[in-house]
């Protein structure tokens, strides 16, 4: 036990100066009260970002004691049990964690979105959050609090990394935070690990029937009318949003009374800048595109690093939609409209931010 | 007033038998008949078992003597088998459906046709809806053989419930049944040492309880809607955690070695997939129940989840993380 105590203590004093270099970089990211916020996340997390010289001593230690009650016949679980004690508390609880979702112990919505999945990978996004893109993200409050609601944004940059920073930007900023869903497009659910990934963390085929129902039972749902026009367009091209398909996200907003909020996302264009593509390729993997970009597919998988260009992410005031009623969504004339409305609202957007950001990789 | 006269295909399968007694015990019905050239596995006092093959044409003249004013079609056979060849089992499916639909044309006192079809019809597909709604078939052309049989045997209901308008014709699209006393696709599947999977795919997946799939059974008998109806248990869970809390071993295979691999399973004599259960858990499937909760106006008792959790409790091996998990969780009691 005391020893338990000893390794804990170590850690946190390890810990000091890590997280004293956090903070200093988010000084320079985002604004005053997300700053608070994430001094205590970075606080409780200390086991799973640090793993400082105390864990691993602990994890030896573990293993000895655990050997040593195995060697006095002890059985599985009580020899685990004396190594455990070994271990410091959060260690403990991780490793407890780890075999519980290896029991089948773990939930999963309908929609098969694994809510502690999602919370394990948050350290990573939040890696890429602040200190890849540095995002600042404008505007967080104006999303709803609760009740269902359709963000829209642009979308850029090969892979789909924007939807993850608008999750973590809401997550981050807004005073309720909730997990969006979002609409995916239906390949990448038969790729192999993306179909997994995709799912258990909240994406869902992109279908009007499937936005229909997820807004019907009030979640929040991400989309990018644009699709792979907006994903797969060149460099020369870059911050000039691409047709926003036929309206079909206007039409379930209004059929299901769901407030629309316009989302402009400023820095996914530089990630990955695309130079070419090569459709015979492409069409061999039933891809929608294959990319060129300096770094891809020239150095392998190490292409696939994003570049680190600096972002910002501005949630515009929501239009409603509750005010046409749900046959609204029969009037074609109204959907193009509102779907054109929306669609200048983010190109505006995204302009005064790319101003509001200055250089596109330096701070 | 007379009791209700009902006659039952393919009586001597669980749901079957299990629909025969609810019947029997209920005085409403006045006369319950089964269908089927296998002994029912439950004992059953006063239904008539009537020992004919449905693709007899016999059944054309034993049909109308019955005087029966509902059909219940529980012959679709969803796996090949020991004994069942795929031939078979088209011919079952897809000719025998036929077949008692044309004995059906030749009794007038027919008011009412349940078939106990399969959500088979709507595939697994990547691009699938989550959860697919009765309308939403025929957006993919069909993959496997059982399911073009399963949409042929709604184009011949659908063509037949045309020319009878005064004959109520529900088809109803019944997702995998899982429970303790059942013997199917999936309880086999779950029994086995270690289950093929597909590497880097981990599907949703919908059942029905087998208590439940017999009860949604008699509750559109008593009460049936025109059209088609899906039946499932709530709600969905992600194979992964299936095998979990089935207690066993996942063993991935990548997909283009998947089908192979299987193959040569099935020539050693381990087991058999079919095609459509391949793909189930490849892409998996869901489907939405509004219907059968607010229009039969039957809520399942089990959700997907408990369904597996209770046939894990039965019927699967120890689960060997499980003590682990108590002993060192913090707080958990474990450990001094």
């Amino acid at each position: 036990m005391s020893d338990a105590a000893g390794g804990r203590g170590g850690g946190s004093a390890a810990d000091g100066p890590a997280r004293g270099a956090r903070s200093t970089a988010g000084s320079s990211g985002a604004g005053g009260p997300a700053r608070g916020a994430r001094a205590t996340a970075g606080g409780g997390r200390s086991s799973g970002e640090d793993r400082g010289r105390p864990d691993y001593v602990g994890a030896i230690s573990f293993l000895r004691r655990f050997r040593r009650g195995l060697d006095a016949g002890l059985d599985l679980p009580d020899a685990f049990a004396r190594g455990a004690v070994e271990l410091p508390h959060d260690a403990r609880a991780s490793l407890a964690a780890l075999l519980r979702r290896l029991d089948g112990e773990y939930a999963e919505d309908d929609w098969g979105f694994d809510e502690e999945l999602a919370d394990l990978a948050e350290p990573f996004f939040e890696f890429l959050y602040d200190r890849w893109w540095r995002v600042q993200a404008v505007g967080a409050a104006r999303v709803p609090a609760h009740g269902r609601a359709l963000l829209v944004a642009n979308h850029a940059g090969i892979l789909p990394w924007d939807a993850t920073m608008i999750g973590v930007a809401l997550l981050r900023e807004h005073p309720l935070p909730r997990h969006p869903r979002f609409l995916v497009l239906d390949w990448a659910f038969d790729l192999p690990f993306v179909s997994i990934a995709m799912r258990k963390l909240g994406g869902v085929m992109a279908s009007p029937d499937n936005a229909r129902a997820l807004l019907e039972q009030d979640h929040l749902v991400a989309v990018f009318p644009e699709g792979v026009k907006g994903t797969g367009k060149d460099w020369s091209e870059r911050y000039r949003l691409q047709r926003f398909g036929r309206g079909g996200f206007v039409e379930v907003a209004l059929r299901t009374g769901a407030p629309i909020v316009p989302v402009a996302v400023v820095g996914s264009e530089e990630i990955y800048p695309k130079l070419g593509e090569l459709r015979p390729l492409a069409k061999l993997l039933g891809a929608p595109y294959f990319p060129v970009t300096p770094t891809f597919p020239w150095l392998g998988p190490l292409g696939m690093v994003p570049l680190p260009s600096k972002w910002r992410i501005e949630f515009c005031e929501p239009i409603d939609t509750s005010r046409y009623g749900p046959e609204a969504a029969d009037d074609r004339a109204l959907v193009l409209e509102l779907s054109a409305r929306v669609r200048d609202t983010i190109q505006q957007t995204v302009y005064d931010n790319l101003v509001a950001r200055g250089g596109a990789f330096l701070p | 007033m007379a009791g209700r006269r009902v006659l039952i295909t393919g009586v001597g399968s669980h749901v079957g038998a299990g629909l025969a007694a609810r019947l029997e015990a209920d005085p409403g019905y006045e006369y319950v008949g089964g269908v089927d050239t296998r002994t029912p596995q439950l004992a059953l006092s006063r239904t008539e078992l009537i020992d004919v093959d449905l693709r007899d044409p016999a059944l054309v003249r034993l049909l109308p003597a019955t005087q029966v004013d509902t059909v219940v079609h529980n012959q679709i056979v969803r796996r090949p088998g020991p004994g069942m060849s795929p031939r078979a089992m088209h011919e079952i499916n897809v000719i025998g459906t036929l077949q008692l639909l044309a004995a059906c044309e030749r009794a007038p006192t027919i008011r009412t046709i349940v078939i106990r079809g399969s959500a088979g019809i709507y595939g697994a597909e990547p691009h699938a809806p989550q959860f697919f709604g009765e309308r939403m078939t025929g957006e993919v052309p069909p993959r496997t053989r059982f399911q073009r049989d399963v949409a042929e045997i709604e184009t011949t209901f659908d063509s037949y419930a045309r020319r009878h308008p005064e004959v109520t014709c529900t088809m109803l699209r019944y997702q995998p049944a899982i429970g303790p006393s059942l013997d199917t696709q999936v309880t086999r599947y779950l029994s086995l040492p270690t289950c093929p999977t597909y590497l880097g795919f981990d599907p949703r997946l919908q059942f029905v309880h087998e208590r439940d799939a017999v009860d949604a059974l008699a509750a559109v008998v008593a009460r049936p809607v025109r059209g088609t109806v899906n039946v499932a248990a709530r709600g969905t869970i992600g194979l992964t955690r299936m095998i979990r809390l089935a207690g066993r071993q996942r063993l991935p295979i990548a997909a283009p070695l998947f089908s192979t691999a299987v193959t040569g399973l099935r020539r050693a004599g381990a087991f058999e997939l079919s095609e459509d259960f391949q793909r189930l858990l490849r892409y998996g499937r869901a489907v939405d129940i509004t219907r059968l909760t607010e229009e039969v106006g039957f809520t399942p008792r089990h959700s997907t989840l408990s369904a597996v959790e209770e046939w894990a409790r039965q019927r699967s091996g120890p689960r060997p993380l499980r003590p682990l998990v108590a002993a060192i969780a913090p707080g958990g009691g474990g450990g001094r």
